[in-house]
């Protein structure tokens, strides 16, 4: 996503990326790999509990989860992750960011 | 599946959490201005 992140916010979208690692590690990472979207620690799994991400035990670990939420504060797009490599390509996103954006025209 | 995961059509849970730079973000904040791409990270535990 970050390569494509232009494209979100050329389209008044942004992208914010939960993760239950702590603010240290968090920033590491979005220095080292140059991120530019909003990166928020969720060390006490506040955000993660509340959409319910789910953890697979025998897979060890969290299974990706990922959502479009409109600007009416809905949620128009929801995709659980069914391994770890399960995530939903740009096109996928860009294409919710479109639809919402015609819808609130 | 779990009748209990969201699902769409349903009002985002809000929540606020601060972002690695110290910004207070809150969802909510982000309704009636742009729609709002969600990635929940993998990750262990």
């Amino acid at each position: 996503m970050r390569d494509h992140y232009s494209e979100f916010i050329s389209r008044g979208a942004e992208i914010v990326a939960v993760g239950s690692d702590g603010t240290g590690t968090f920033q590491r990472y979005w220095e080292n790999e140059k991120i530019p979207y909003i990166g928020l620690p969720d060390p006490e799994k506040k955000v993660l509990r509340l959409y319910k991400q789910e953890v697979n035990i025998f897979k060890l670990g969290r299974m990706p989860l990922n959502c479009v939420v409109g600007v009416d504060g809905r949620i128009r797009y929801v995709h659980f992750g069914s391994n770890m490599s399960d995530i939903p390509d740009n096109e996928t996103f860009l294409r919710v960011i479109d639809q919402i954006n015609a819808s609130s025209n | 599946m779990n009748p209990d995961l969201i699902t769409p059509g349903e009002l985002a849970p809000d929540f606020e959490l601060e972002d690695i730079n110290g910004n207070l973000i809150r969802l909510s904040n982000f309704r009636g201005s742009k729609p709002v791409v969600f990635a929940f990270l993998r990750g262990f535990m």
